[in-house]
Protein backbone atom coordinates (compact mmCIF):
# COMPACT_ATOMS: atom_id res chain seq x y z
CA UNK A 1 0.00 0.00 0.00
CA UNK A 2 1.04 3.28 -0.84
CA UNK A 3 1.09 5.42 2.35
CA UNK A 4 -1.23 8.84 2.43
CA UNK A 5 0.93 11.02 0.44
CA UNK A 6 1.64 8.37 -2.07
CA UNK A 7 -1.89 8.15 -2.79
CA UNK A 8 -1.98 12.21 -2.47
CA UNK A 9 0.54 12.08 -4.97
CA UNK A 10 -1.88 9.93 -7.17
CA UNK A 11 -4.68 12.09 -7.15
CA UNK A 12 -2.74 15.08 -7.94
CA UNK A 13 -0.79 13.83 -10.96
CA UNK A 14 -4.57 12.88 -11.79
CA UNK A 15 -5.66 16.18 -11.82
CA UNK A 16 -3.01 17.54 -13.48
CA UNK A 17 -2.73 15.78 -16.42
CA UNK A 18 -7.10 15.97 -16.60
CA UNK A 19 -6.68 19.81 -16.22
CA UNK A 20 -3.08 20.62 -18.15
CA UNK A 21 -4.23 18.49 -21.23
CA UNK A 22 -7.62 19.25 -21.27
CA UNK A 23 -6.65 23.10 -21.27
CA UNK A 24 -4.01 22.81 -24.05
CA UNK A 25 -6.57 20.38 -25.72
CA UNK A 26 -9.53 22.99 -25.65
CA UNK A 27 -7.09 25.66 -26.93
CA UNK A 28 -5.80 23.52 -29.82
CA UNK A 29 -9.08 22.25 -30.56
CA UNK A 30 -10.32 26.26 -30.57
CA UNK A 31 -7.17 27.58 -32.80
CA UNK A 32 -8.06 24.25 -35.14
CA UNK A 33 -11.59 24.12 -35.84
CA UNK A 34 -12.64 27.76 -35.28
CA UNK A 35 -14.84 27.16 -32.34
CA UNK A 36 -16.45 29.37 -30.04
CA UNK A 37 -17.56 29.79 -26.29
CA UNK A 38 -14.32 27.98 -25.35
CA UNK A 39 -12.64 30.39 -22.90
CA UNK A 40 -14.41 29.63 -19.56
CA UNK A 41 -13.82 25.53 -20.11
CA UNK A 42 -10.06 26.31 -21.28
CA UNK A 43 -9.50 28.33 -18.09
CA UNK A 44 -11.27 26.34 -15.38
CA UNK A 45 -9.21 23.24 -16.89
CA UNK A 46 -6.00 25.17 -16.79
CA UNK A 47 -6.73 26.73 -13.49
CA UNK A 48 -7.15 23.09 -12.56
CA UNK A 49 -4.16 22.09 -13.91
CA UNK A 50 -1.90 25.02 -11.92
CA UNK A 51 -3.06 24.43 -8.59
CA UNK A 52 -2.70 20.36 -9.24
CA UNK A 53 1.23 21.57 -10.57
CA UNK A 54 1.89 23.35 -7.29
CA UNK A 55 0.34 20.32 -4.89
CA UNK A 56 2.18 17.85 -6.70
CA UNK A 57 5.38 19.70 -6.25
CA UNK A 58 4.57 20.42 -2.67
CA UNK A 59 3.84 16.64 -2.19
CA UNK A 60 7.48 15.59 -3.53
CA UNK A 61 8.77 17.60 -0.77
CA UNK A 62 6.38 15.74 1.43
CA UNK A 63 7.88 12.69 0.25
CA UNK A 64 11.16 13.88 0.83
CA UNK A 65 10.67 14.31 4.76
CA UNK A 66 8.00 11.56 4.79
CA UNK A 67 5.76 14.35 6.99
CA UNK A 68 3.59 17.21 5.93
CA UNK A 69 6.06 19.63 7.23
CA UNK A 70 8.10 18.54 4.29
CA UNK A 71 5.07 20.27 1.38
CA UNK A 72 6.23 23.42 2.91
CA UNK A 73 9.81 23.30 3.64
CA UNK A 74 12.03 25.70 1.87
CA UNK A 75 14.78 23.58 2.03
CA UNK A 76 13.21 20.47 0.73
CA UNK A 77 11.26 22.73 -2.25
CA UNK A 78 14.47 24.76 -2.88
CA UNK A 79 15.85 20.96 -3.57
CA UNK A 80 13.40 20.25 -5.45
CA UNK A 81 14.03 23.23 -7.76
CA UNK A 82 17.44 22.24 -8.51
CA UNK A 83 16.47 18.96 -9.86
CA UNK A 84 14.62 18.38 -13.48
CA UNK A 85 11.68 18.48 -11.41
CA UNK A 86 12.09 22.11 -10.76
CA UNK A 87 12.21 22.76 -14.47
CA UNK A 88 8.78 20.90 -15.30
CA UNK A 89 7.22 23.12 -12.34
CA UNK A 90 8.92 25.88 -14.12
CA UNK A 91 7.29 24.73 -18.14
CA UNK A 92 3.83 24.56 -16.33
CA UNK A 93 3.68 27.68 -14.58
CA UNK A 94 5.21 29.65 -17.03
CA UNK A 95 2.53 27.44 -20.12
CA UNK A 96 -0.62 27.45 -18.26
CA UNK A 97 0.10 31.06 -17.23
CA UNK A 98 0.67 32.35 -20.97
CA UNK A 99 -2.20 30.06 -21.45
CA UNK A 100 -4.59 31.95 -19.64
CA UNK A 101 -3.05 35.20 -20.34
CA UNK A 102 -3.99 34.65 -23.89
CA UNK A 103 -7.45 33.67 -23.21
CA UNK A 104 -8.00 37.51 -22.33
CA UNK A 105 -6.02 38.94 -25.84
CA UNK A 106 -8.74 38.20 -28.17
CA UNK A 107 -8.84 35.98 -31.62
CA UNK A 108 -4.91 36.30 -31.74
CA UNK A 109 -4.40 35.35 -27.82
CA UNK A 110 -5.71 31.77 -29.02
CA UNK A 111 -2.70 31.30 -30.23
CA UNK A 112 -0.60 32.05 -27.86
CA UNK A 113 -2.85 30.23 -25.31
CA UNK A 114 -1.77 27.43 -27.75
CA UNK A 115 2.07 28.38 -27.25
CA UNK A 116 1.57 28.02 -23.27
CA UNK A 117 -0.53 24.87 -23.91
CA UNK A 118 2.33 23.12 -25.72
CA UNK A 119 5.27 24.61 -23.11
CA UNK A 120 3.50 22.66 -20.66
CA UNK A 121 3.09 19.60 -22.07
CA UNK A 122 6.35 19.70 -23.25
CA UNK A 123 7.20 19.64 -19.52
CA UNK A 124 6.14 16.10 -19.29
CA UNK A 125 9.46 15.67 -21.33
CA UNK A 126 11.81 16.32 -18.06
CA UNK A 127 10.81 14.31 -15.97
CA UNK A 128 9.69 10.66 -15.39
CA UNK A 129 10.27 7.78 -16.61
CA UNK A 130 11.16 9.07 -20.22
CA UNK A 131 13.63 11.86 -19.40
CA UNK A 132 15.54 9.33 -17.37
CA UNK A 133 15.99 7.20 -20.88
CA UNK A 134 17.67 10.13 -22.40
CA UNK A 135 16.67 9.21 -25.74
CA UNK A 136 15.78 11.99 -28.15
CA UNK A 137 13.27 9.51 -30.33
CA UNK A 138 10.79 8.35 -26.86
CA UNK A 139 10.86 11.87 -25.68
CA UNK A 140 9.66 13.15 -29.42
CA UNK A 141 7.34 10.40 -29.02
CA UNK A 142 6.07 11.27 -25.39
CA UNK A 143 5.58 14.90 -27.01
CA UNK A 144 3.72 13.79 -30.10
CA UNK A 145 1.57 11.21 -28.18
CA UNK A 146 0.38 13.64 -25.62
CA UNK A 147 -0.20 16.51 -28.28
CA UNK A 148 -2.43 13.99 -30.42
CA UNK A 149 -4.52 12.61 -26.43
CA UNK A 150 -4.95 16.73 -25.87
CA UNK A 151 -6.42 17.34 -29.24
CA UNK A 152 -8.65 14.38 -28.77
CA UNK A 153 -9.59 15.24 -25.60
CA UNK A 154 -9.79 19.34 -26.15
CA UNK A 155 -12.37 18.83 -29.21
CA UNK A 156 -14.84 16.63 -26.87
CA UNK A 157 -16.85 19.36 -24.81
CA UNK A 158 -17.31 21.48 -27.57
CA UNK A 159 -18.53 19.18 -29.72
CA UNK A 160 -21.04 17.81 -26.90
CA UNK A 161 -22.19 21.09 -26.59
CA UNK A 162 -22.87 22.15 -30.39
CA UNK A 163 -24.71 18.10 -30.88
CA UNK A 164 -26.46 19.49 -27.70
CA UNK A 165 -28.85 22.15 -29.59
CA UNK A 166 -30.77 21.83 -33.01
CA UNK A 167 -29.43 25.20 -33.97
CA UNK A 168 -25.83 24.36 -33.73
CA UNK A 169 -26.02 20.40 -35.39
CA UNK A 170 -24.68 21.83 -38.77
CA UNK A 171 -21.46 23.10 -36.57
CA UNK A 172 -21.70 20.10 -34.57
CA UNK A 173 -21.30 17.73 -37.84
CA UNK A 174 -18.97 19.83 -39.09
CA UNK A 175 -16.46 20.53 -36.52
CA UNK A 176 -16.77 16.18 -36.12
CA UNK A 177 -15.86 15.92 -39.65
CA UNK A 178 -13.05 17.79 -39.53
CA UNK A 179 -11.56 16.21 -36.46
CA UNK A 180 -12.42 12.73 -38.07
CA UNK A 181 -10.58 13.73 -40.52
CA UNK A 182 -7.45 15.07 -38.82
CA UNK A 183 -7.39 12.32 -36.58
CA UNK A 184 -6.82 10.07 -39.51
CA UNK A 185 -3.49 11.39 -38.86
CA UNK A 186 -3.11 11.94 -35.17
CA UNK A 187 -4.93 8.96 -33.74
CA UNK A 188 -2.66 6.69 -35.82
CA UNK A 189 0.54 8.60 -34.21
CA UNK A 190 -0.85 8.68 -30.32
CA UNK A 191 -1.36 4.31 -31.02
CA UNK A 192 2.04 4.57 -32.91
CA UNK A 193 4.05 6.34 -30.25
CA UNK A 194 3.02 5.22 -27.63
CA UNK A 195 3.08 1.49 -28.36
CA UNK A 196 6.87 2.94 -28.95
CA UNK A 197 7.35 4.02 -25.42
CA UNK A 198 5.45 1.21 -24.10
CA UNK A 199 7.95 -1.51 -25.56
CA UNK A 200 10.75 0.64 -24.51
CA UNK A 201 9.72 1.10 -21.41
CA UNK A 202 8.39 -2.33 -20.71
CA UNK A 203 11.12 -3.97 -22.41
CA UNK A 204 9.46 -7.43 -22.34
CA UNK A 205 6.37 -8.85 -23.12
CA UNK A 206 7.68 -11.26 -19.82
CA UNK A 207 7.38 -7.75 -18.10
CA UNK A 208 4.46 -6.46 -19.71
CA UNK A 209 2.18 -9.14 -18.34
CA UNK A 210 4.26 -10.31 -15.14
CA UNK A 211 4.74 -6.59 -13.42
CA UNK A 212 2.51 -4.27 -11.98
CA UNK A 213 4.21 -1.60 -14.45
CA UNK A 214 3.13 -4.02 -17.44
CA UNK A 215 -0.47 -4.81 -16.11
CA UNK A 216 -1.07 -1.02 -15.93
CA UNK A 217 -0.02 -0.55 -19.07
CA UNK A 218 -2.28 -3.47 -20.56
CA UNK A 219 -5.16 -1.57 -18.52
CA UNK A 220 -4.44 1.75 -20.52
CA UNK A 221 -4.54 -0.15 -23.86
CA UNK A 222 -7.63 -2.00 -23.06
CA UNK A 223 -9.46 0.98 -22.21
CA UNK A 224 -7.73 3.13 -25.32
CA UNK A 225 -9.59 -0.15 -27.57
CA UNK A 226 -12.69 0.58 -26.04
CA UNK A 227 -12.22 4.77 -26.79
CA UNK A 228 -11.50 3.83 -30.12
CA UNK A 229 -14.41 1.78 -30.73
CA UNK A 230 -16.22 4.54 -29.28
CA UNK A 231 -14.84 7.03 -31.76
CA UNK A 232 -15.20 5.10 -34.58
CA UNK A 233 -18.96 4.58 -33.89
CA UNK A 234 -18.87 8.52 -34.16
CA UNK A 235 -16.93 8.91 -37.01
CA UNK A 236 -18.53 6.29 -38.76
CA UNK A 237 -21.90 6.28 -38.11
CA UNK A 238 -23.17 9.17 -35.64
CA UNK A 239 -21.12 11.86 -37.41
CA UNK A 240 -22.50 11.02 -41.03
CA UNK A 241 -26.14 10.37 -40.21
CA UNK A 242 -25.95 14.22 -38.48
CA UNK A 243 -24.05 15.52 -41.77
CA UNK A 244 -27.47 13.98 -43.68
CA UNK A 245 -29.67 16.08 -41.32
CA UNK A 246 -30.72 13.12 -38.90
CA UNK A 247 -31.43 14.78 -35.30
CA UNK A 248 -31.31 11.64 -33.79
CA UNK A 249 -27.53 11.06 -34.07
CA UNK A 250 -26.82 14.15 -31.76
CA UNK A 251 -28.21 12.41 -28.91
CA UNK A 252 -26.32 9.49 -29.74
CA UNK A 253 -23.00 11.31 -30.76
CA UNK A 254 -23.56 13.63 -27.29
CA UNK A 255 -24.24 10.54 -25.31
CA UNK A 256 -21.19 8.85 -26.88
CA UNK A 257 -18.82 11.32 -26.23
CA UNK A 258 -19.99 11.42 -22.51
CA UNK A 259 -19.11 7.68 -22.36
CA UNK A 260 -15.57 8.66 -23.61
CA UNK A 261 -14.87 11.12 -21.18
CA UNK A 262 -15.67 8.42 -18.80
CA UNK A 263 -13.09 5.68 -20.16
CA UNK A 264 -10.76 8.89 -20.79
CA UNK A 265 -10.94 10.01 -16.65
CA UNK A 266 -9.84 5.90 -16.41
CA UNK A 267 -7.22 5.95 -18.86
CA UNK A 268 -5.60 9.39 -17.06
CA UNK A 269 -6.34 7.58 -14.00
CA UNK A 270 -4.35 4.70 -14.69
CA UNK A 271 -1.65 7.00 -16.06
CA UNK A 272 -1.20 8.79 -12.67
CA UNK A 273 -0.85 5.57 -11.17
CA UNK A 274 1.84 4.38 -13.65
CA UNK A 275 4.07 7.42 -13.90
CA UNK A 276 3.74 7.84 -9.80
CA UNK A 277 4.01 4.72 -8.04
CA UNK A 278 5.40 1.76 -10.33
CA UNK A 279 8.67 1.41 -10.89
CA UNK A 280 9.55 0.43 -14.55
CA UNK A 281 10.29 -3.41 -14.98
CA UNK A 282 13.78 -4.17 -15.45
CA UNK B 1 -19.37 6.18 -10.68
CA UNK B 2 -18.01 3.68 -12.30
CA UNK B 3 -14.36 5.32 -13.15
CA UNK B 4 -14.45 6.16 -9.38
CA UNK B 5 -14.40 2.50 -8.48
CA UNK B 6 -12.21 1.40 -10.97
CA UNK B 7 -9.72 4.24 -10.24
CA UNK B 8 -9.83 3.17 -6.89
CA UNK B 9 -9.13 -0.63 -7.85
CA UNK B 10 -6.61 0.20 -9.60
CA UNK B 11 -5.16 2.23 -6.47
CA UNK B 12 -5.37 -0.97 -4.60
CA UNK B 13 -4.16 -3.28 -6.98
CA UNK B 14 -1.03 -0.82 -8.20
CA UNK B 15 0.43 -0.60 -4.50
CA UNK B 16 2.60 -3.09 -4.24
CA UNK B 17 5.17 -2.51 -5.81
CA UNK B 18 7.03 1.34 -4.29
CA UNK B 19 9.24 2.61 -6.28
CA UNK B 20 13.11 2.85 -6.37
CA UNK B 21 15.37 1.39 -4.24
CA UNK B 22 18.55 2.12 -5.50
CA UNK B 23 20.68 1.41 -1.79
CA UNK B 24 23.87 -1.17 -3.49
CA UNK B 25 24.87 -1.98 -0.03
CA UNK B 26 25.37 -1.02 3.74
CA UNK B 27 27.74 -1.98 6.43
CA UNK B 28 26.34 -3.13 8.44
CA UNK B 29 24.70 -5.27 5.86
CA UNK B 30 20.75 -5.83 5.73
CA UNK B 31 19.84 -8.18 8.63
CA UNK B 32 23.28 -9.04 9.44
CA UNK B 33 24.44 -9.24 13.38
CA UNK B 34 26.88 -7.64 14.64
CA UNK B 35 28.97 -8.63 17.84
CA UNK B 36 29.59 -4.76 18.66
CA UNK B 37 27.75 -1.48 17.90
CA UNK B 38 29.60 -0.02 15.12
CA UNK B 39 30.43 3.70 15.26
CA UNK B 40 29.02 5.27 11.90
CA UNK B 41 26.88 3.21 9.30
CA UNK B 42 27.87 3.30 5.88
CA UNK B 43 25.40 3.71 2.95
CA UNK B 44 26.35 2.80 -0.69
CA UNK B 45 24.23 4.19 -3.34
CA UNK B 46 23.92 3.32 -6.99
CA UNK B 47 23.49 6.95 -8.14
CA UNK B 48 23.88 10.19 -6.52
CA UNK B 49 21.47 10.84 -3.77
CA UNK B 50 20.82 13.81 -1.03
CA UNK B 51 19.74 12.25 1.76
CA UNK B 52 16.71 14.38 3.27
CA UNK B 53 15.50 11.78 6.06
CA UNK B 54 17.17 9.22 8.26
CA UNK B 55 15.83 7.65 11.08
CA UNK B 56 16.88 4.75 13.68
CA UNK B 57 14.91 2.59 15.68
CA UNK B 58 16.09 0.62 18.01
CA UNK B 59 14.75 -2.41 19.35
CA UNK B 60 10.80 -0.99 18.53
CA UNK B 61 11.00 1.48 21.14
CA UNK B 62 13.72 4.53 20.80
CA UNK B 63 13.17 6.05 17.70
CA UNK B 64 15.42 9.37 16.48
CA UNK B 65 16.11 10.90 13.21
CA UNK B 66 19.45 12.07 12.56
CA UNK B 67 21.25 15.25 12.30
CA UNK B 68 22.06 15.15 8.24
CA UNK B 69 23.12 19.06 8.94
CA UNK B 70 26.10 18.22 6.87
CA UNK B 71 25.02 16.30 4.22
CA UNK B 72 24.15 19.33 1.63
CA UNK B 73 25.49 17.70 -1.44
CA UNK B 74 24.45 14.99 -3.76
CA UNK B 75 26.32 12.05 -3.62
CA UNK B 76 27.12 8.29 -3.82
CA UNK B 77 28.64 7.22 -0.42
CA UNK B 78 27.39 8.09 3.17
CA UNK B 79 28.77 7.40 6.53
CA UNK B 80 25.96 8.46 9.54
CA UNK B 81 27.61 8.37 12.91
CA UNK B 82 25.30 6.16 15.17
CA UNK B 83 24.70 6.47 19.14
CA UNK B 84 25.01 3.26 20.91
CA UNK B 85 21.61 2.23 22.26
CA UNK B 86 22.48 -0.94 23.40
CA UNK B 87 21.83 -4.54 22.11
CA UNK B 88 18.88 -5.09 19.28
CA UNK B 89 17.66 -4.83 16.46
CA UNK B 90 18.27 -1.28 14.71
CA UNK B 91 16.06 -0.19 11.81
CA UNK B 92 17.14 2.23 9.35
CA UNK B 93 14.68 4.70 7.78
CA UNK B 94 15.76 6.50 4.84
CA UNK B 95 14.22 9.21 2.27
CA UNK B 96 16.41 11.34 -0.20
CA UNK B 97 16.48 12.65 -3.70
CA UNK B 98 18.19 11.44 -6.55
CA UNK B 99 19.45 14.15 -8.51
CA UNK B 100 17.30 12.92 -11.32
CA UNK B 101 14.56 14.63 -9.12
CA UNK B 102 13.24 11.01 -7.99
CA UNK B 103 12.24 10.47 -4.40
CA UNK B 104 13.72 7.70 -3.11
CA UNK B 105 13.16 5.93 0.29
CA UNK B 106 14.03 2.77 1.87
CA UNK B 107 14.74 0.66 5.22
CA UNK B 108 17.21 -1.63 6.38
CA UNK B 109 18.25 -3.32 9.83
CA UNK B 110 20.70 -5.13 11.63
CA UNK B 111 21.06 -6.88 15.00
CA UNK B 112 23.49 -6.30 17.50
CA UNK B 113 24.23 -9.06 20.27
Amino acid sequence: MPDAFGLAAIIAKFALYLGLMTAAGTVMATCMFRLDRTRGLAAAFAVVGLMATILAFSLRGANLTGNVSGMTDPEMLGLLWTTPVGTALLLRLVGLGLLIAGLFMGRLGMWISMLGGIIAIWSFDHIGHVSSRDTTLLEIALTLHLLAVALWIGVLTPLKRLASSPATYTSAADVGHRFGVVAMVTVPALIIAGGYMGYELAGSLEALVGTGYGQALIIKMLLVGLLLGLAAANKLRFIPALRAGDPAAAGHLSKSISVEWLVILAVLGTTAVLTTNLTLPT
Amino acid sequence: MKTFLLAGMIGIWATGAMAHSPLDATTPANEATVTEMPSEVLMDFKGDIRLTRVSITHADTHSMDMDLGDQTAFTQEFALPMHDMGAGTYVVEWRGLGSDGHALNGTFSFNVE
